[in-house]
């Protein structure tokens, strides 16, 4: 806990932020305008939310490759009930975010009481979710948004700071403090580090399971919800190219695939790496596919500085224990 | 034998008829005991004798078949661990159950954490309170430190600490003392007298019979799951004695005198060696047949230099050569196949086996391209055959060939991992702890092994922090401490002279580090 600063896991990302900012900014001084900054910080917002409802699973040392059929089900139901029942906005959104709870939870039971691997579980949720969402929506958009909510995914309460950068920040300080201060994220952790030591402690391995899925499935449908807003309409498609970037930006963030290791802060850089090269493509005009590929360099450098670290740790710790 | 069952109004425990069953297996049957107030009781056994299952019974891992639990004269069925815990069993199990990234302090008070799941937690506390426990154990070591920054050793008290720091009434220790050093069993064992003082009924689980000697009162023995003596005291009972309950007959010492095989061929030779891992100046020779004993404590470098040599590790500087010519040894392939060295790992769950493979698989891995021959036809009646001699040799109790190793006890999983090694008929073979979690039994068939491969040629270099064992195989003594090597004696085989050399050694370090 007393690390040095530059041993955390969030000073490499942040130093990439830092450059990048400076070097994009230099080059293109309208990189720093304020309408750039506004949409940066949108697509920030909703990537975060998909970063962390992975993030939280990763902890738990499983994978939840069901995120974006979770958050795509949870933005047509929210825009469903919009168009077709005509329910007031704020209550679609509670019920479509207890319908990503719903969700996770499903994905968190079916993992803890068969034992078998999330992987293979969220694979087949994945299809049964997406399956659902096309029976609803006959892969057609529901168009008739509410002007309000097409303003909180679009405006900003404070020039440039959009509406949605709310739910994200306020996502990001509770994970944390959940992570960090309360048993119960120290309990996710601790599974991901050592199941078996966990259970011997007393811990409810199941319980952890599940409510681990169950907060995913949460931040996944916020995701899409806001997406919603975002884009104005509720397309059956959000959520089908989440998957690469919900493991890659908390990767980038210094989390352990293997489990018990993850950072909010570092998670939320990677985000904001992930997003910053994106624009900067746009900016330069260079091909957007080179997105993927950068996505995919942006990986193997994470896992990278991970594992290196990983070696010099052994390295050291086997001197200490010396 | 007599049996003797005598719960008084002073037994705190006491089960009847313990029963359990797996798939192929009755790891407990009619098992009795009964622990008493303020008493520390050894429970002795082989491996596979159904001591862990017996713990895993009392702190609700396992649920019993039939037979029933009594804890202060209340009908005790723990549903789970939690359960167990909350009605004051602690425990510090055989394998280790930290999470490696959290804080020593945290990991210490991780079962109390838990029972309030939405209750900040308060560091600066905690770190307070893990202090007081750090001290009374003699760990110098900041709580905030995470635990897979410790060594063996420290993680090990830290364990002891956690299962402490619950005030248990019952506390069981299985093996506590297997990673720890001589004063640190020391340290260790007046904070269980004054357990015992304090009225805390104590069960401990140890392979060292001198220690159990030292520190028990009462005993029960299991011998294929069943009692072969029942919290019997263990004034009257000599060494001997307590060998004939666990085994059923005589220990055999084997009475081998001292040789010297320095005079042969040299096959293993390290010059001035430095690794990257922080070994210095290791000067090291086995000779053809030779058995070249490497001792020193937990955390010496041992395990580390031997993974050097078999290219797992860097070495930085000077020169190893096999038999006369430098090495290049750049991965364990390399050591495997062209310099025939092999590696029986200390760590046999995650390094020496494959426990989801079979016995089969397991065995004839090392071989399986040497068998395969030009042709690369592998046949599984081709491995058996070359195979099964080893691992009937070892006796190696499993219902078949083609058992997953998993499902295995402890001390046949070792069996396994030493049988793989002898199959590849290896020109140097490397043993590391070689007894660990092992009966008596089945370490005297090892010894005699360990010795008949000497004497067909094989060169051994031994790795063991035990010393009766070190004593008993080795030909010379290499003696290492801090990465580095202390000094090197001739075994004489005397007990007393040898350890008390040894120790010099080793001690002559400490002392020149404490000044």
């Amino acid at each position: 806990m007393s690390r040095r600063f530059w041993e955390t896991d969030w000073f490499g990302p942040l130093m990439v932020v830092v450059v990048a900012v400076a070097v994009v900014s230099i080059l293109n001084p309208s990189f720093l305008s304020p309408f750039n900054i506004q949409v940066l910080l949108l697509a920030i917002a909703v990537n975060a939310m998909i970063a962390f409802s992975q993030m939280i699973i990763i902890a738990i040392g499983q994978m939840n490759l069901s995120v974006g059929a979770i958050g795509g089900l949870s933005a047509i139901a929210f825009a469903g009930m919009l168009e077709v029942w005509g329910i007031p906005w704020p209550i679609a959104a509670i019920l479509a975010l207890a319908l990503g709870v719903l969700a996770g939870v499903a994905n968190g039971v079916l993992v803890a009481l068969t034992g078998i691997s999330a992987f293979v579980i969220t694979l087949a949720s994945l299809s049964v979710y997406k399956g659902v969402n096309l029976g609803i929506t006959e892969a057609q958009p529901f168009y008739k948004i509410p002007d309000v909510v097409k303003g909180l995914g679009n405006d900003t309460f404070l020039h440039p700071l959009p509406w949605l950068i709310i739910p994200c920040v306020l996502a990001a300080l509770l994970l944390w403090y959940l992570l960090n201060r309360l048993p119960l994220g120290r309990s996710i952790l601790a599974v991901g580090g050592n199941e078996h030591a966990a259970e011997l402690s007393g811990i409810s391995v199941r319980r952890v399971v599940i409510v681990a899925h169950a907060i995913s499935g949460l931040l996944a449908a916020s995701a899409g919800i806001m997406l919603v807003g975002r884009l104005q309409l509720g397309q059956p498609t959000i959520g089908d190219d989440w998957l690469i970037l919900s493991f890659a930006a908390p990767v980038i963030g210094g989390a352990i695939l293997s489990g018990g290791h993850v950072s909010v802060a570092g998670t939320l850089l990677g985000v904001a790496i992930v997003a910053i090269f994106t624009q900067v493509l746009v900016l330069f005009n260079i091909d957007p596919f080179l997105v993927q590929v950068v996505l995919g360099v942006l990986i193997l450098w994470a896992v990278g500085v991970n594992r290196f670290r990983e070696v010099r740790a052994l390295k050291h710790s086997a001197q200490v224990a010396s | 034998m007599s049996i003797q069952n005598a719960p008084s109004e002073t037994s705190v425990f006491v089960a009847e008829g313990m029963t359990k069953t797996f798939p192929g297996v009755t790891a407990l049957e009619d098992v009795r005991l009964s622990l008493s107030k303020g008493s520390i009781h050894a429970l002795l056994g082989e491996n596979g004798a159904g001591k862990s299952t017996l713990i895993k019974a009392i702190t609700g891992v396992h649920r019993l078949d039939s037979g029933r639990m009594m804890l202060n004269g209340q009908l005790f069925e723990p549903t789970d661990t939690r359960d167990a815990i909350s009605r004051g069993i602690g425990v510090v199990h055989q394998e280790r159950n930290l999470i490696p990234r959290f804080s020593i302090g945290e990991n210490i008070f991780l079962e109390s954490l838990n029972a309030h799941p939405l209750r900040r937690i308060d560091y600066n506390k905690l770190f307070r309170d893990a202090r007081v426990w750090l001290e009374m154990l003699g760990v110098d070591a900041d709580p905030a430190m995470p635990v897979h920054r410790l060594s063996v050793a420290k993680t090990q008290l830290v364990e002891i600490a956690k299962a402490l720091s619950l005030n248990s009434r019952i506390l069981l220790l299985d093996e506590p003392t297997a990673a720890l050093t001589p004063h640190e069993t020391d340290t260790l064992f007046k904070i269980l007298r004054q357990l015992r003082d304090d009225g805390v009924s104590l069960m401990f689980v140890s392979h060292k019979l001198e220690e159990v000697q030292e520190i028990c009162d009462r005993v029960t023995v299991l011998r294929d799951g069943k009692n072969a003596c029942e919290s019997q005291p263990l004034e009257g009972l000599d060494r001997q004695a307590i060998v004939r309950l666990m085994i059923g007959r005589n220990e055999q010492i084997p009475d081998w005198s001292a040789r010297d095989r320095s005079t042969g061929k040299t096959v293993l030779q390290l010059k001035n060696v430095s690794t990257s891992l922080g070994h210095k100046e290791i000067d090291l020779s086995v000779h053809k047949g030779e058995i070249v004993g490497l001792y020193g404590l937990v955390g010496a470098g041992r395990s580390e230099l031997a993974k050097s040599i078999l290219g797992k590790f860097q070495v930085t500087g000077g020169e190893v050569l096999v038999n006369g010519n430098r090495a290049q040894i750049h991965s364990v392939a390399d050591a495997v196949r062209k310099y025939r060295i092999g590696y029986v790992s200390e760590d046999r769950k995650s390094e020496g086996l494959v426990l989801m493979h079979s016995v089969l698989e397991n065995v004839g891995m090392p071989i399986w391209r040497r068998l395969a021959g030009l042709a690369h036809f592998l046949t599984n009646g081709k491995i058996r055959k070359h195979t099964e001699p080893y691992i009937r040799k070892l006796e190696v109790r499993t219902p078949s060939l083609d058992q997953h190793v998993g499902n295995l006890s402890g001390g046949n999983q070792q069996k396994v991992s030493v049988a793989k090694w002898l199959a590849a008929e290896v020109e140097i073979l490397i043993i590391d702890e070689p007894s660990v979690g092992i009966d008596i039994k089945t370490k005297a068939y090892l010894h005699e092994l360990i010795r008949e491969l000497s004497d067909n040629g094989t060169a051994l270099l031994l790795i063991t922090s035990d010393m009766p064992e070190m004593i008993t195989l080795a030909d010379h003594i290499v003696v290492m401490n801090d990465y580095r090597i202390m000094g090197e004696i001739d075994n004489t085989r005397d007990y007393d002279t040898m350890s008390e050399r040894i120790m010099t050694l080793i001690q002559g370090e400490e002392l020149v580090a404490a000044e």
